[in-house]
């Protein structure tokens, strides 16, 4: 591997990688503006300008290529010098918004004035006018004063989603983004581009002047709305003494993995974020008999075990039936099958998802549930969940709030009312509630801890991005505590006390995790 | 209703676009053909040019704008193009222009009522030799001055 | 030494038709080099022959032809830069409308050399009467047998393409030039790659000066020698000067390389129109650094101006007079440049546009004690750190101005 010099410092650094990314993986940094890892370098911003020993000029970062030898610099007065120029230049034509503007506090041009401007203003002359609520996509704003004319967006839309959505018009200083007529940006990956907006010119509508960035916290995830399983990061806000919280997530953004969803994530997944804080079970309620007593889960789980081992102890296994999905965990369909059908030796375990959608060629697969591929690999079998079989059984643990779509509610309540103990675990209110004798709320993918396997069958490892409220608690956690109760396989399930626990045992006994 | 572009225009555009191994490539001298035909670029040539280009629109729109030729607005039946670069201002082109402001009643931008002229400033048109000079439509005049532009003006009917 | 070459047979009525251009022994040049010599030889002698590119940024000719990948399975092609925006330039202008066959002969020898099969000719799109006198000529020479299938028998093909610009300075920069004759805005690209090895439609590109072009049937036919000795040892052959501003005999006039400025001005071009005073001079084109009158007794050579501070570009010698204000020239600079930026990176799209909000304010009287300062440091942020050539061609002008005329524009400047 070729050895250059970045700063004295020796870096060694694959051939065919630019002097860019040789000095990021030595944790040196190269500011620039519109380069962006997804695309060619473009080299129109001037910002990665650093000096190379023997060349009389100073040369782009982003596209100079490593060479054994080279001698580079990145903080020698020259390239101070030139980062200053282009930051003057920049910030001579840019409105004084920052008051006003939603990208505040994650912007690149603030962060690289505090860090190599720091310089006063000596642009005397009137800055040129521009539109500044140009509405360029379904969730987009465009805003030309802000716009520093980096063209990562027209570039996203040529070399990532192909629809050549947008382009620059005019020349020189009236250079600026735009489309064609009202033709404005219409597809499912549009959010993209008040993400890679390196400043304020691009701002999502969803998220226009709702908050201030450095209220949120940030958290890693990832998006159960499809399997493709993109990587995720969930804003949300924390409370803050003198702010009133309005809601809990303001917004979702893109987070990179190569090997799954690159630096993107579809609109579905990005706005529909409403389903964090929107109709969640929150009470964990006992229905008996017309009136609703609030439970705990240890008390609920020790009226829920008596009645399973009633059943196991009278030999009618065969009258107990799980409804699962595909939102579950890999851990969670492990130990449902361990604890049920291996343990407890239960034969009817049912399917209820939510209904597929049309997915496109890119990320958004038609399934839209996180863990398909998981349950293929565990190896359970489901069967679809008819009114007559439900209505057989007697004791139903229902996963899911998704048993309704599919069948009539009528058709519903009437199986279930011949089910003489019914428990629902879900995380979000519907019309299973009334016909349940007990629910208890459980977290999302977002709340806990867990690993889903994604369409290409990649497991991905995630934890608790927000913190889950309600009354009850993640369903591996309620599994393992009726196994415990029931004394299945004790010696095998009293060890398993987390979820990377539970994680190492479904690795040991399933060669597909490993 | 999209406007009706002549046979003749359509023939002309495939013969140009066979000459690049992309069509797309055809599209400034397409451009200029439409223009000729016109008279401007509006959204509807736009469009047109697209289509038969096999292009999208906001690449053509791109085009457009960029090259200071194509006009997204028409102009007078004669297009007076004054140069107002180094050699033509050293020579008296301010005073021509000037001249040409009171003589017509226009400013630089605007068209005359009877909308048979169009007072533009251009960059060097590449005919410094006889500056000062303006172009007519694609007409090359130099070495103007009062008279010279009265009999330019008289020229043109 | 003052034969000329590629205005020679200017005075000849018709010349822009074949069978006159013929008679003055047109197309020889060609037969020469197709029947008598390979096109390893061709490029040999064009190496040998020094000749430097003609349309500014001087770059020896051979030197760029041998660049070209024989062995890459892509077309190549030829790109003929006739774009001529330079301010003060008109010298193709003349050479296309009065000997267009010696342009062909040229784009055919060339073509033949580095194993070109189709040549693009990019003439700006204001050159009106020009590209049609070129195509004109080129039917002409596809009825003769000079272009299409089977050149004179000899088993070359070359088809020729003459395509208008629209209004772009900017495309006369080679990058932007082939992204206009793609069909796109005219921003230039990054290089490397260098249009050589990917160039127009990404294949392997030359793109030559049509006066670079038509000095090559000369070469052929009276060899590399000849040429050298019409100019200077490491720059062979003539020039055409264009000589405007204050001079009672602007046009165009060929001279070997080498001949002094103050010749041009004040022998060929007639001296002073007027009676007017010397002020300064930009040798070539508005791209170069000007000079003042006590410069002028200059070589017009590249190397020369070079050394002197300036630069030889598209040896379009524009003439100032004492009774211009340089504030004026200063302004058509500012303007030009701002006017003709593509906008494509940050220093000149925002910088020219800037330093141009500055004279203006300074012509309007409304100028600061550090506007000339601020000029200048601007034009320093441009100069070296563009994506093309036209921030340094914005820069360096600018910075002359404002070095060697400062106490004149401070005059402009009130409380100064």
């Amino acid at each position: 591997m070729p050895k250059i010099l970045i700063d004295d410092r020796v870096v060694e650094a694959a051939e065919g990688l630019t002097l860019l990314r040789a000095a990021e993986s030595a944790g040196i940094p190269i500011p620039y503006f519109c380069y962006h890892p997804a695309f060619a370098p473009e080299g129109s911003c001037r910002m990665c300008l650093v000096e190379i020993e023997g060349l009389p000029k100073l040369e782009l970062a982003c596209s100079t290529m490593v060479k054994e030898g080279l001698k580079v610099r990145t903080m020698s007065p020259p390239v101070v010098e030139a980062r200053k120029g282009v930051l003057e230049f920049l910030l001579a034509e840019h409105p004084l918004d920052c008051p006003i503007c939603d990208k505040a506090g994650e912007c690149k041009l603030q962060d690289y004035f505090e860090e190599y401007g720091f310089f006063r203003s000596q642009f005397k002359e009137a800055k040129e006018k521009r539109e500044k609520k140009f509405k360029l996509g379904r969730n987009l704003i465009l805003d030309r004063e802000r716009c520093i004319l980096c063209t990562r967006c027209v570039r996203f839309l040529n070399e990532i989603t192909k629809t050549e959505d947008a382009g620059i018009l005019n020349r020189g200083i009236h250079s600026e983004v735009g489309i064609f007529e009202s033709e404005f940006i219409d597809n499912n990956y549009s959010g993209n581009l008040a993400q890679i907006c390196p400043v304020g010119a691009i701002t999502d509508s969803d998220f226009r002047f709702k908050t201030r960035v450095w209220f949120l916290e940030s958290k890693e995830s990832v998006c159960p709305l499809c399997s493709r399983g993109c990587n995720i990061t969930i804003d949300s806000h924390p409370g803050h003494p003198r702010t009133l919280r309005t809601r809990r997530v303001y917004r979702v953004r893109a987070r990179q993995n190569p090997d799954v969803n690159s630096h993107w994530i579809c609109d579905y997944g990005r706005y529909g974020y409403a389903y964090l804080d929107e109709g969640r079970e929150d009470r964990l309620v006992w229905n008996k008999g017309g009136q609703e007593t609030r439970l705990s889960w240890d008390e609920a789980a020790q009226i829920l075990t008596e009645k399973i081992r009633s059943l196991v102890h009278l030999r009618k296994n065969s009258r107990i039936g799980i409804v699962l999905h595909t939102n579950l965990t890999n851990e969670e369909l492990f130990l449902a099958d361990r604890i049920f059908r291996k343990g407890l030796g239960v034969e009817r375990f049912f399917l209820a998802d939510p209904p597929p959608g049309k997915g496109d060629e890119f990320l958004l697969t038609a399934d839209r549930t996180a863990n398909r591929r998981g349950l293929q690999e565990v190896g359970l079998s489901v069967q679809a969940p008819e009114p007559k079989a439900l209505s057989g059984l007697d004791l139903l643990l229902i996963f899911g709030h998704y048993l309704a779509a599919g069948i009539s509610p009528a058709g519903l309540k009437d199986a279930l009312e011949k089910v003489e103990t019914k428990a629902l675990f879900a995380s979000h209110k519907s019309g299973l509630d009334g016909l349940v004798d007990f629910v208890i709320p459980v977290p999302v993918i977002a709340e806990k801890n867990g690993t889903v396997t994604n369409i290409d069958g990649r497991v991905q490892p995630f934890l608790a991005g927000l913190d889950f409220d309600g009354d009850g608690l993640p369903e591996w956690r309620a599994l393992l505590d009726l196994a415990k109760e029931l004394k299945v396989d004790h010696k095998y399930f009293w060890p398993l006390s987390s979820q990377e626990a539970v994680y190492r045992a479904l690795q040991k006994e399933i060669p597909f995790f490993k | 209703m999209s406007p009706e572009y002549s046979v003749s225009l359509r023939r002309k555009i495939d013969e140009v676009a066979a000459r690049y191994p992309k069509k797309g490539a055809a599209l400034l001298p397409v451009l200029h053909l439409v223009q000729r035909e016109t008279g401007c670029i509006a959204s509807e040539e736009e469009r047109f040019v697209a289509q038969v280009l096999g292009l999208r629109r906001i690449r053509v729109r791109e085009v457009v704008t960029f090259y200071t030729m194509f006009l997204r607005r028409p102009v007078g039946k004669y297009h007076l193009q004054v140069c107002s670069n180094l050699s033509c201002s050293l020579l008296g082109a301010g005073p021509v222009l000037d001249y040409l402001q009171q003589k017509l009643g226009v400013g630089v931008g605007e068209t005359t009522a009877d909308g048979r002229f169009t007072l533009s400033t251009v960059e060097c048109l590449g005919a410094c030799e006889q500056a000062p000079c303006l172009m007519v439509n694609f007409d090359y005049h130099g070495q103007l001055d009062r008279k010279k532009v009265d009999q330019i003006l008289e020229s043109l009917e | 030494m003052d034969e000329k070459v590629l205005t020679q047979h200017f005075g000849v009525e018709g010349l822009f038709r074949i069978d006159v251009y013929r008679g003055q022994g047109g197309y020889g040049a060609v037969e020469t080099a197709l029947k008598q010599m390979t096109p390893a030889a061709v490029l040999d002698e064009v190496k040998r022959a020094n000749l430097r590119g003609r349309g500014g940024a001087g770059f020896p000719a051979g030197v760029k032809w041998g660049f070209v990948p024989q062995n890459v399975p892509k077309p190549r092609y030829l790109c003929v830069n006739a774009d001529e925006g330079e301010p003060g330039t008109f010298k193709d202008r003349y050479l296309m409308n009065h000997n267009p066959h010696l342009l062909l002969e040229g784009i055919i020898i060339a073509s033949y050399a580095v194993g070109i099969h189709a040549a693009f000719i990019y003439v700006r799109g204001e050159y009106e009467a020009v590209s049609l006198r070129l195509e004109g000529a080129i039917a002409e020479a596809y009825r003769n047998g000079y272009l299409g299938k089977n050149i004179l028998g000899m088993g070359f093909d070359l088809d020729v393409v003459v395509h208008r610009g629209a209004g772009a300075y900017i495309c006369g920069e080679e990058t932007a030039l082939l992204e206009s004759l793609e069909g796109k805005r005219g921003h230039p690209r990054l290089k490397p790659p260098f249009p050589a090895s990917v160039g127009l439609f990404q294949c392997p590109t030359v793109i030559n000066n049509v006066e670079t072009l038509s000095n090559i049937p000369f070469i052929v036919q009276n060899g590399a020698d000849w040429f050298i000795k019409k100019g200077l040892p490491k720059d062979g052959g003539t020039r055409i000067f264009g000589v405007s501003g204050m001079v009672k005999r602007p046009g165009i006039y060929e001279l070997p390389l080498g001949t002094k400025l103050r010749t041009i001005i004040f022998d060929h071009a007639g001296g002073m129109k007027d009676g007017k005073q010397l002020k300064a001079v930009i040798p070539g084109g508005m791209s170069a650094p000007i000079l003042t009158a006590d410069e002028i007794d200059l070589p017009m050579d590249f190397d020369s101006l070079a050394g002197a501070g300036s630069m030889l570009g598209s040896a379009a010698v524009i003439v100032i007079d004492r009774d211009t204000s340089i504030l004026d020239v200063l302004k058509a600079v500012a303007k030009f440049y701002s006017h003709e930026s593509c906008g494509q990176c940050t220093p000149c799209r925002i910088g020219t546009a800037w330093i141009n909000k500055i004279v203006k304010r300074l012509a309007r009287g409304e100028g600061e004690l550090d506007d000339i300062d601020a000029i200048i440091r601007l034009a320093s942020n441009i100069k070296g750190k563009t994506l093309c050539p036209l921030g340094d061609a914005a820069a360096l002008p600018i910075l002359s101005i404002c070095q060697k005329f400062r106490r004149e524009l401070e005059g402009h400047i009130p409380h100064a």
